[in-house]
């Protein structure tokens, strides 16, 4: 029997039975439990605070939302967290489809993260808002210790600051089977015509010779631009700022997509990633143009490692060397109070050791590339079964990944407009307008440059 | 008199106040955000008046994203009063299983909308979908279609969905129309020899237009609201060929960051579906009087 309780207690017994007779037994009343339980919280209250006013608090947002990837992460903050008592990082994922309007609105709200993942036309977004530090000492401290890829770092370095630290890196690939082309008779494509006579070859017997996205969405922007690098286009700003998207090469690049894409399936005008990677599963395309089809192919197609051909995206004739677009992307830190900042270094800092990088970066096997020299060696990287079994297709997509560029983020200046030309698909509207509206190349062209030079006017 | 209408008010007062507070405030929030030029949520903005109406007004997007809308608003009723009278005149009937029937037909109603786009979109696909293979085989297409691939099998395809999931939920209604039309004259018309076709032009069509008209009223102003189906299976396109006015509100707020500009398409939205309500729920009453 509890001392706290008392005879005189009033109040209904909770321990009565449903018809109402009292059991026999001495228990605490309704009172008397609440009464406790304020005590109890009058007692915690001040413990916890001090509890919290000892460790750091982070909140990470990522955009990597499928289960298995926040697990992993999780693993990785869990490390993290017992190997540094004083700091708590917590996760929040997020995704790409709403970050956009929710992180401005978290930040003025006061509720925003401490550590927000990054794709580079993300930062000028929360730039122009002021809610980003320059990070360039903390970037050219972890270079010097871990050896970024270059390209990786452009992408975040512009107006005087560095705005993001590089964390993993996603290039574009053409994907085929290798028994496919064999039985065509056809070699790995290294130019346009070549890639154009495959494509034609492997068209047959209810099979797309390639699957192209045309639609208004990333995707697109991302397969159209890997076209355009490897066609002579890449830059579509001047020097000055002032836009060069309209210009030949990026006209015969629209020209030589769009031909290629009468190849695709009709429905690819709605295409996203999925639908390409499924369409290249299920042996319905021959070719597709991703940054990795390897999780897709395992599981869900006959997942023959020796049969999946990965390769760099051809060329036109007349240009030299491979290229394709990359995505560097990156975290930002938000915390603008100092001891945050400094375990959000910290945190950062841990990821990027080789000993938890390989880790991190496999929550997806085959999609996620290191940034850094010392990461591309990681035994934690390479040692995940996905990754050895896929090891060679992954040693082409790195090296893939050292040609990349990005649009709009190519030239050490960056435009504040490109977070509006980029968010409003334009280059995929151009295409769109190719092949579903029947513009020719030059028009369509032009038209897309009228479009980026009204958005970046508003 | 007046007594008891302050008691009344009085009643409705805290239903009212809940009301203004989660619809008229954020409206009111709404107007002010489009009189400024704020362009991420959460940045400052100065006053600018109405030029953002001036230039939403002015641009050809709007238009035909007002025509779009109009276009899509219509082929849903149609197509959803079409298939809901059917549904009901058949669930109206006594056969076996029609209490079944009348329970698991508003299956497609319950299930989620994002399960709604993945199946049918899966089922539409060039690439390993059912109904092309099915067209193929009865010889009445000679390559797949792509459903989604031009602005106006897009539209139609979108239509054809969104009817789909929302028809069983109006046939209800209907149903319950149907109920109400009492037994008797359906007799009294078999007995002075009128067929089935006669008795529903004399009988059932006029005792249900009432039902009809509200349901066409609901109807609209829901469809004109319709973003998820359209978003997730089109986002708008091909080539903005399925962008309806809540399309453009959201890509002009969170992919062209001009959020008050979305606000002021969204109050100009507000005023013409308040102008539509209104006016068509003055036609009812007048038709109720008659």
């Amino acid at each position: 029997m509890q001392s706290w309780l008392r005879d005189s207690d009033p109040g209904i017994r909770i321990s009565d039975n449903v018809i109402g007779v009292p059991t026999g037994k001495r228990e605490p009343t309704m009172r008397t439990l609440l009464k406790a339980a304020l005590a109890g919280a009058t007692l915690m209250t001040p413990a916890s605070a001090a509890l919290a006013q000892d460790k750091v608090e982070l909140t990470l947002w990522h955009m990597e939302q499928p289960p298995h990837r926040v697990q992993r992460v999780q693993e990785v903050i869990d490390a993290f967290n017992a190997a540094n008592p004083d700091i708590v990082v917590k996760q929040e994922p997020q995704n790409w489809g709403e970050v956009y309007a929710k992180a401005p609105a978290a930040i003025a709200a006061g509720q925003g993260p401490d550590l927000l993942f990054a794709i580079p036309d993300f930062t000028p977004i929360l730039k122009d808002i002021g809610a980003l530090n320059s990070v360039e000492d903390f970037v050219k401290e972890l270079d010097a210790k871990h050896d970024f890829v270059d390209s990786a770092v452009e992408a975040y370095s512009y107006d005087g600051g560095v705005w993001a630290v590089p964390l993993y890196n996603m290039a574009m690939n053409l994907w085929y089977r290798k028994s496919v082309f064999q039985e065509a008779g056809i070699e790995v494509p290294e130019t346009w015509e070549e890639w154009k006579a495959a494509a034609e070859a492997l068209s047959k017997d209810g099979v797309y010779g390639i699957g192209l996205p045309a639609n208004k969405q990333l995707y697109t922007d991302q397969t159209v631009y890997s076209f355009m690098v490897n066609g002579g286009a890449t830059e579509i700003y001047n020097e000055d700022g002032s836009l060069r998207f309209d210009n030949p090469e990026t006209v015969a690049s629209y020209r030589f997509y769009a031909d290629m894409h009468k190849m695709s399936p009709a429905d690819s005008t709605s295409w996203t990633w999925g639908e390409a990677e499924a369409c290249f599963s299920s042996r319905s395309c021959a070719m597709v143009l991703q940054f990795t089809v390897i999780a897709t192919y395992d599981t869900q197609a006959e997942g023959d490692a020796a049969d999946l051909g990965v390769a760099a995206i051809p060329h036109a004739e007349g240009q030299e060397g491979h290229n394709t677009i990359s995505y560097a992307n990156a975290v930002m830190i938000l915390a603008k109070d100092e001891a945050k900042r400094e375990a959000a270094e910290k945190f950062i800092s841990f990821l990027l050791e080789p000993e938890n990088y390989g880790r991190f970066l496999n929550m997806e096997p085959g999609l996620f590339m290191p940034v850094t020299a010392d990461g591309a060696k990681a035994e934690s990287f390479w040692s995940d079964p996905m990754v050895q079994k896929y090891k060679s297709q992954i040693e082409t997509v790195i090296q893939n990944a050292a040609n990349g560029r990005l649009f709009g983020f190519t030239s050490g200046r960056t435009f504040p407009s490109i977070a509006a030309i980029s968010a409003q698909n334009i280059i995929a509207e151009t295409l769109q307008n190719m092949v579903v509206n029947g513009q020719s190349a030059e028009e369509a062209v032009a038209a897309g440059q009228a479009r980026m030079e009204e958005v970046s006017k508003q | 008199m007046l007594q008891s209408r302050a008691i009344a008010f009085a009643f409705v007062a805290p239903a009212l106040l809940f009301l203004a507070a989660i619809l008229g405030w954020p409206l009111v929030q709404a107007v002010l955000l489009s009189l400024q030029d704020v362009r991420v949520i959460g940045s400052p903005g100065a006053f600018v008046g109405l030029s953002n109406y001036e230039r939403v007004l002015g641009a050809p997007a709007f238009w035909r994203a007002v025509g779009l809308s109009a276009v899509w608003v219509l082929a849903n009723a149609v197509l959803q009063t079409a298939l809901a009278l059917a549904a009901a005149l058949v669930l109206n009937e006594k056969f076996p299983g029609v209490r079944i029937a009348r329970t698991w037909i508003i299956i497609t109603w319950i299930v989620p909308t994002v399960v709604v786009v993945v199946i049918w979109r899966w089922l539409f696909s060039t690439s390993g979908g059912m109904i092309n293979p099915l067209l193929l085989q009865a010889g009445l297409i000679e390559r797949p279609v792509g459903f989604f691939a031009t602005p106006w099998t897009a539209m139609a395809t979108l239509v054809f969905i969104n009817s789909w999931r929302w028809f069983p939920f109006i046939a209800l209604m209907v149903l319950a129309g149907l109920t109400r039309v009492p037994e008797e004259l359906y007799e009294a018309a078999r007995i002075d020899g009128a067929n089935a076709w006669e008795r529903f032009k004399s009988i059932t069509w006029p005792l249900l237009a009432p039902t009809l008209s509200v349901l066409a009223v609901i109807g609209t102003l829901l469809s004109f609201n319709v973003f998820d189906i359209i978003w997730l299976l089109t986002a708008g396109g091909p080539a903005g060929g399925s962008r309806t006015l809540p399309v453009l509100i959201y890509e002009t707020a969170f992919k062209g960051y001009r959020l008050s500009e979305a606000a002021a398409i969204s109050v100009i939205a507000t005023v013409l579906l308040m102008a539509f309500a209104i006016l068509a729920t003055r036609t009812l009453e007048k038709g109720e009087e008659r």
